[in-house]
């Protein structure tokens, strides 16, 4: 189920949240677990079996972990609970992608699985994976209720496309949380934002790259437009659903960690991947970076960490080259920031901004083709290959019809509007009436539209 | 505790649940009238349709077909895009010199090729080459309000050329120069019928017939509310439905060949549709597969075959005064290869009149 959907928006969400403010507190995890289940076969109903065995390992696994003193069963329980995990996102997200290099370099023909993607299962292995870890080493008990563990993982608000929410970050709130109405407020705020940024905005550009991808007068300055339009379509479409999963948390009476930090404003490529996708930077920092040695190793080890890193980072995205080549994109740039460019970044202001927004927005035409040709094919056109004329009149027309919403959504990428909006705002009775006036605008978007997939539900 | 907080909270929660709960509860709609479709009903539910996603796919169409005051949150949707977004266009729908249009771009070949393909096969199949061919496309009003206006739109010379190279044999009937935007109706995407006599005099001369300069104009009564307003979703001024008679078009027999090929007997204009949700098929009463209009005015034999869209319904009448038979052809509706049961090609002239949307969209030619 999608939140920026009719279902969701006004059938599931009113009756959930109705039914888990007069559950008493003792069945509140109940509640969201079995509202989650719903949640999750609404999309996918032959899955959701998959997903709740892949809990049920992780919480078994888990407690076997704890209570096993012999270090190398305990080990043996982890490395089972990671099998289970990463076995399960490596059958339905890369084996087909593996009997197709296989079959390349053998020269087999060994036929493709065609598995369909359960959708979340990146999101939710990377929990479950974290949960066993965390116990592993030490730094939580292992759930004993599983009825609060599945809680955990299946919690709707994050369950398909993040933030990663770390179980050492929540284990406390699933037994002890607070509910108030200013928890309420903020998440409705933060919800119909993340809301808006979505259908508004991140659907409007989303619906202009299609337009382009499916052009036939393709001109340089329409490549150029593509490529801005996505950079920014992908920026609101992911930060908009993680405003409404944080924003949802906040109303169920749960803090969840920030996902983005207007990266766009970012001085390098280092400070941007502080600030894009800030859940998985870390999920991948304290389980491959750190583990492997981090910085704190010779340069020769540091290069082959930040390769790694950043090869499993772009594998993560996606079972195809096009993503394994733009996370190695990313592991050179920030080996070239780390070793030449940081001083001079540092000292060129409006250099440095202009150097992030170009190499991030070649990053994501790369990211967003269908394969490596047409990845060559984008970005070649973005400089002229490919016998492209200069201009068109679907480039003049497109860049005068989405002129507004390309404008407001480079301004709203900065946090200039949440300054602006919290002065308008500051008058007791504004805000209310702006967040009631936005949703009424999102639903006439939802009626009125068809354009209205999530990115980031492929992952 | 602020004030501001406990007011969002029931702000939101109100307009959540007044709809949840006006959703739930209201009865379903049948048809939507500005839209001109039948809105999706409550999906079936069973285990197999649920186990499948069959239901969940369907369920989301019902919510948005079936959502309280649907027509009111277009309408606010459209008013945002055109006001507060500045978009160009809706849904591809938009407004210029107070006419509306949708946009029909780009120029799509392999359409053009099909409706090409269908001809050049009735052609081979039905005609003779001594037989008198004519086409003649008709420019979509995109073609007089689109570049002007900055849109994008069909190059309606260069389709015209594509089809003379393409369909040499027959003699191709330029139209352009004898039409203008006022032709059309603001909110429609058809022409007027009583802006088409001199249209209905190119053909005259082309075709060496013999159709009269006067006609009487009747207005229908009820306002005409075009194609695109629905699609448009924000208030607009009406057209009003003219037709013209005459002693001639009077005396008209009309012939409609139903689905089983039996004959019915129709009208010029059936003015039961003035009331229906398209009042545009007063002419000829709308689509029809086959349909027959004898003239018992005329004292030659003569006879004309039309293959011909919904633009014909509205012309033809005109046409078919020079002629003792018409009859008209709607390939969407009748099997290119059996309108040889209905129809007699011997001696006749054949004229393909289409649109040039419907040639860009050909894919319901049969």
């Amino acid at each position: 189920m999608l939140f920026s959907s009719i279902p969701f928006l006004y059938y599931f969400l009113p009756i959930v949240l109705l039914l888990y403010f007069i559950t008493p507190k003792a069945l509140k995890n109940t509640l969201l677990m079995l509202a989650s289940f719903l949640f999750y076969a609404w999309g996918e109903p032959r899955y959701v079996l998959i997903m709740f065995i892949a809990v049920i390992a992780s919480y078994i696994l888990g407690l076997l972990t704890e209570n096993e003193n012999h270090s190398g069963r305990r080990k043996l329980w982890l490395t089972l609970s990671l099998l289970v995990g990463f076995g399960m996102l490596c059958y339905f997200k890369y084996v087909d992608f593996f009997i197709t290099n296989f079959n390349a370099i053998t020269g087999l023909s060994i036929p493709l699985l065609e598995i369909a993607l359960p959708i979340g299962i990146s999101f939710y292995t990377f929990q479950l994976t974290s949960y066993n870890i965390d116990v592993y080493r030490g730094d939580t008990k292992a759930q004993r209720n599983f009825i609060n563990l599945a809680a955990y993982i299946s919690f709707f608000p994050q369950l398909i496309a993040g933030p990663i929410v770390r179980y050492t970050d929540i284990e406390t709130q699933l037994k002890y949380r607070t509910h108030s109405f200013e928890k309420a407020a903020y998440g409705i705020r933060r919800f119909i934002i993340g809301l808006s940024k979505k259908i508004l905005i991140a659907n409007a550009l989303g619906e202009l790259c299609d337009i382009f991808k499916s052009s036939n007068d393709k001109s340089i300055l329409f490549f150029w437009l593509y490529a801005i339009a996505f950079t920014l379509h992908i920026y609101f479409d992911f930060s908009g659903y993680s405003d409404m999963a944080i924003g949802l948390g906040s109303i169920f009476g749960f803090k969840f960690m920030e996902n983005f930090n207007y990266p766009y404003i970012s001085r390098s490529i280092t400070e941007f991947w502080r600030r894009w996708h800030i859940s998985l930077g870390s999920w991948f920092r304290d389980y491959v970076y750190i583990p492997l040695g981090g910085n704190r190793v010779n340069n020769i080890k540091f290069i082959r960490n930040i390769f790694v890193v950043w090869m499993f980072t772009g594998f993560w995205h996606g079972a195809a080259w096009n993503f394994i080549i733009w996370g190695l994109y990313f592991a050179v740039l920030l080996l070239l920031e780390k070793f030449v460019l940081k001083k001079f970044l540092d000292k060129h202001r409006i250099v440095s901004h202009i150097y992030v927004l170009f190499l991030v927005m070649i990053s994501f035409v790369l990211f967003n083709a269908a394969d490596i040709k047409e990845a060559l094919v984008y970005v070649g056109g973005l400089f002229g290959y490919g016998a492209h004329t200069f201009v068109s009149a679907e480039f003049y027309y497109y860049l005068r019809s989405y002129a507004i919403v390309i404008f407001v959504a480079i301004i709203g990428s900065t946090p200039l509007p949440k300054k602006l909006i919290s002065r308008i705002t500051a008058a007791e009775h504004v805000e209310p009436i702006f967040l009631a006036i936005l949703l009424i605008m999102c639903t006439a978007y939802l009626i009125d539209g068809s354009f209205n997939p999530f990115l980031y539900f492929r992952f | 505790m602020k004030i501001k907080n406990i007011i969002t909270v029931f702000l939101l929660a109100l307009i959540l649940g007044v709809f949840c709960i006006f959703a739930i509860l209201k009865p379903q709609t049948r048809f939507s009238d500005s839209e001109r479709r039948y809105l999706e009903k409550f999906p079936e539910l069973s285990i197999k349709t649920v186990l499948s996603g069959e239901f969940m796919k369907e369920f989301e169409g019902y919510t948005l077909d079936q959502f309280p005051l649907r027509d009111i949150f277009r309408g606010i949707k459209a008013f945002s895009e055109q006001n507060i977004f500045l978009k160009k266009d809706n849904n591809k729908v938009f407004k210029a010199k107070g006419h509306l249009s949708k946009i029909e771009y780009p120029l799509n070949e392999n359409m053009i090729d099909n409706a090409v393909d269908k001809f050049n096969k009735i052609n081979d199949k039905f005609l003779d080459v001594s037989d008198n061919i004519y086409f003649s496309l008709i420019p979509d009003k995109n073609y007089f309000l689109a570049t002007d206006s900055g849109y994008l739109h069909i190059d309606y010379n260069q389709m015209s050329e594509y089809m003379k190279n393409k369909l040499p044999y027959m003699e191709h009937i330029d139209l352009k120069e004898n039409l203008s935007i006022e032709d059309y109706y603001y909110t429609d995407t058809h022409w007027k019928q009583e802006n088409l006599i001199d249209v209905a005099r190119i053909f005259a001369d082309k075709l060496n017939i013999e159709i009269p300069s006067h006609y009487t104009e009747n207005q229908l009564t009820e306002p005409f509310y075009g194609v695109y307003c629905g699609q448009y979703a924000l208030p607009v001024r009406s057209d009003t439905i003219t037709y013209l008679t005459n002693d001639i078009i009077n005396e008209f027999k009309v012939t409609n060949i139903n689905d089983l090929g039996k004959p019915e007997e129709g009208v010029v204009y059936d003015l039961t549709k003035a009331k229906s949700k398209d009042p545009y098929e007063i002419f000829l009463s709308g689509a029809k597969a086959v349909q027959i209009i004898e003239n018992p005015t005329v004292a030659n034999d003569r006879e004309l075959i039309v293959f011909r869209d919904s633009f014909g319904a509205s012309l033809l009448p005109l046409i078919a005064q020079g002629y003792s038979k018409t009859t008209l052809i709607d390939i969407r509706y009748v099997y290119s290869d059996a309108i040889g049961y209905f129809v007699n090609f011997k001696d006749a002239d054949v004229l393909f009149l289409y649109s040039s949307i419907v040639l860009n969209n050909s894919s319901s030619f049969r």
